[in-house]
Formats: C-alpha cells, structure tokens, sequence
C-alpha cells in the first residue's frame, strides 16, 4: 500500500479502497484534474464532510494529501521523518475530531490544518504551556471584535498569498521559506545558500517588507 | 490604549510558523492579546503558511500511515487537560497569556527597580520576566548580549529610539546599546524576554551586576 505521495486526488480513492470504507462519491470525483491545488474549495468541503458525517472518505483524502506534506514541513523543520510522520498522523486525527469548529471563512482549509500541525510541533518540542499561548490567540481573536475579512472567500486570500510571492524575487522567497517557515537561523542559511551573511539578512529585510506591502490588509 | 510600537513583521512571521522559543513567543503572545493589528498580521503570516503547505513536495509515508490512523478514528476522545483553561492565579489584571505561568515574588534588584522571574517549563538561553521600575527611574545604560523584547503592560519607558507605553512592545539586539528612562507619573511594569546577558555599563552597572544575573 502506497498511499505516500498520493498528491492527485484519483490516486488516492483507488488507493483508500483498500481500507474498506471508500465510497466513491460522485461529488468528489468531479472535476478531477489532477492538481489540487487549483480547487482550494475542495479540501474545505471535505472537512465539513467529516463534521456532517464522519465521512472516511474525506478523511482519507484529506490524509493523502496533507499528512506527506506535514511530514516534509516539520523535516524541513529539523524533525526526524519518524518524528515528522506522527505528527502528520496527529495532525489529521486532530482535524478529524476538530472538523466542527473549522470556519472557513476565517480560513482555508490549509490554513487551518497548517496551524494545527504547528500546535502540535510547539507541544511535542516543548510542552504545552506554550501550544496554549497559540491557543489563546485564537480565542481572543475569535471573540474579539475583529473579524476576518467577509468579502474575501479562502480561495480568494490564498490567490491573494500566491500574487505576493510571485511578486517576490525567488531568491527572496527561498530565504523567506528557510527562516521563517522553516525556521532556520540566519547564519545557517548563509551557509546553506553560500552567501554572505549581510546578503541573507537584507534579503530577508526586502522580502519581508514586500511580502507585508502585497499582503495588505488581508486577515 | 493606542499601541505605537510593534513586533517587526520577521518576528510576527516567526511566532506564525511557531519557531520562536518559548520566551519570546511569550512575550510577543502578550502583545498580541493586547493588539488587534498584530493578530491580523499573524493571521496573514498564517494564510502565507498554509499556500506555502500546498506547495511542499510530498513526503513518502511509512507503508500503511493512513491504516494506521484509521482506528484511531473511532477511538473516544480523550478530554483536553484540564489545565487547557488557563487560570488566573495571580490576582493581577494580568495579560491572558501570562495567567498560566507561575511567577515567582517581587524583588528588589537596585534602586526604584524591582524584578519578578516568570518559570518556563522549557530549557532555553532565553529568560522571561516582568520588571517594575518607579517613576523616573533611569535604567543604567546596557547593551545585550542577544535581543531583548519587552513588553509595557502599565507605565511608559522611553529610551534613543522612541516612547514605549501599555501594550508596546520593544524590539532590542545585540547591536543595541540604550538607556531607558521611565516616564513621571506611574511606575511601568513590562514583561521582558531577555537572551544571553545583560552587559551593564557605568560606576551603576557594575553595582548592578550581580543582582541581574538573574
């Protein structure tokens, strides 16, 4: 059984079918082109698939195409690929049980399952004091007088993410990804990319202030 | 309270994808609760982490992952701790992010300061703290040997680069040498993440010295 990799969505029915609860939905199977990334409503609909019904299908989906995902995040990360794949495995059996209280109209599904993996990083490298400050974040936020931004649909903010780092020079967004989302230091980056480390950092300072300037005021 | 002074946006990117320690991550979640423009711009450092997702290479997984995951499904959830729930032990009109934390007692640490260490579980270089100077206190001019943050819960401070009043928060390296002073009117009590040491210049630092080897 393979189902690491899975990131075309056909793959990954002909692939759950092995767990005996496939249910080849027609809903899901439309529109199938091989590339999800270019239909962000669809992992969104899956969640709520799970909060409707328990369905296992979604959850299978859903696995296939995050859990490989979350595992290179957190290796990028510095994590061992055991250590990486069982918080991939967390990481999905929190969505399963969370789907309810995903809203996606503060975020798409990527967004949310991508913080919900970083929750689960900070507890597994530290302890739980500090997953509870993300934690209360949230929760300020949600009841806060700040809302998202309504007119924005996910799909919309994530087209709106994709415009800004395509607008970035690449040499800018690859420091960008090594240092704050992969969380590298600065002289380690310099040594990876062979650069000195002043170019890293004023990369990094322009990077930063564009990707801010493009993002606007998107929340 | 109108909040001037904010976390850069690298440090608001930092405590979006979780790779600040547990210190700064601390002080930066008190700025927060207290700063809506912050939150927004930590949602949207959040939205950048989750199309950056979409985009990784998949990993190979070990064979049968999703099997694996499967029973868990019909598993009874366990209840979240309790402890989830943060409580507010102090008595204090604390920051939420600071209730859950055990703080030890006020101390004195030199003349009109005093200095209250805030536990972490976690082993860092990083130590947390709040301070509470009285008014016009003149702090001995310092430089860091790594960054200092702080956040001003109560108070203003100011120093070389600008006002620092409730919910501000100051960003300060190792290439920083300054010497805040804290305004007249209320003593200012601010939390402060403070990595490596502290190198204490003047007749006054060295007097210091030993008390903020903390």
């Amino acid at each position: 059984m393979q189902v690491a990799g899975a990131a075309t969505w056909p793959e990954v029915n002909l692939r759950s079918a092995e767990f005996g609860f496939v249910r080849r939905g027609a809903d899901m199977r439309q529109g199938d082109d091989g590339v999800m990334n270019k239909d962000p409503a669809r992992p969104a609909d899956w969640i709520a698939a799970i909060a409707a019904r328990q369905d296992r299908t979604a959850f299978a989906a859903l696995f296939a195409f995050y859990a490989p995902r979350i595992k290179t995040l957190l290796m990028r990360m510095g994590a061992s690929a055991d250590v990486g794949e069982d918080i991939a495995q967390e990481t999905l059996l929190s969505v399963w049980r969370k789907a309810a209280s995903f809203d996606p109209a503060r975020a798409s599904a990527s967004t949310w399952i991508y913080t919900i993996a970083r929750n689960l990083r900070i507890d597994r490298l530290r302890h739980d004091n500090m997953a509870r400050l993300y934690e209360q974040s949230e929760t300020v936020e949600r009841e806060g007088p700040e809302r998202p931004d309504a007119t924005l649909s996910a799909e919309e903010r994530a087209q709106r993410v994709r415009a800004a780092l395509d607008k970035i020079p690449e040499e800018q967004v690859c420091v960008l990804k090594l240092s704050f989302f992969e969380g590298h230091a600065h002289g380690d980056i310099a040594e990876e990319l062979k650069l000195p480390l002043g170019t890293v950092k004023s990369r990094l300072r322009l990077a930063m202030s564009r990707l801010r300037l493009l993002l606007g005021d998107l929340s | 309270m109108t909040i001037t002074q904010h976390p850069s946006d690298a440090t608001l990117a930092a405590f979006a994808s979780g790779t600040l320690d547990e210190a700064r991550g601390l002080v930066v979640a008190t700025h927060l609760s207290l700063c809506a423009q912050c939150r927004k711009a930590v949602r949207a450092f959040e939205h950048v982490g989750g199309v950056l997702l979409d985009d990784l290479p998949p990993s190979e997984m070990s064979a049968g992952a999703l099997a694996r995951a499967v029973p868990a499904l019909d598993r009874p959830q366990t209840p979240p701790p309790a402890a989830a729930a943060p409580r507010d032990v102090h008595g204090e009109n604390l920051p939420a992010p600071l209730a859950s934390y055990e703080l030890g007692s006020w101390r004195w640490i030199g003349r009109g300061v005093q200095w209250r260490p805030v536990a972490l579980r976690a082993a860092d270089d990083t130590r947390v703290f709040m301070l509470k100077a009285a008014p016009g206190t003149r702090l001995p001019r310092h430089r860091h040997t790594g960054t200092e943050w702080t956040c001003v819960f109560e108070g203003a401070f100011r120093h070389d680069l600008g006002r620092y009043g409730p919910g501000d928060f100051d960003e300060a390296d190792e290439s920083m040498e300054h010497n805040p002073v804290v305004e007249d009117g209320v003593a200012c009590i601010c939390l402060v993440a403070l990595q490596g040491s502290i190198e204490l210049q003047g007749w006054m630092g060295r007097l210091l010295q030993p008390f903020v080897r903390i």
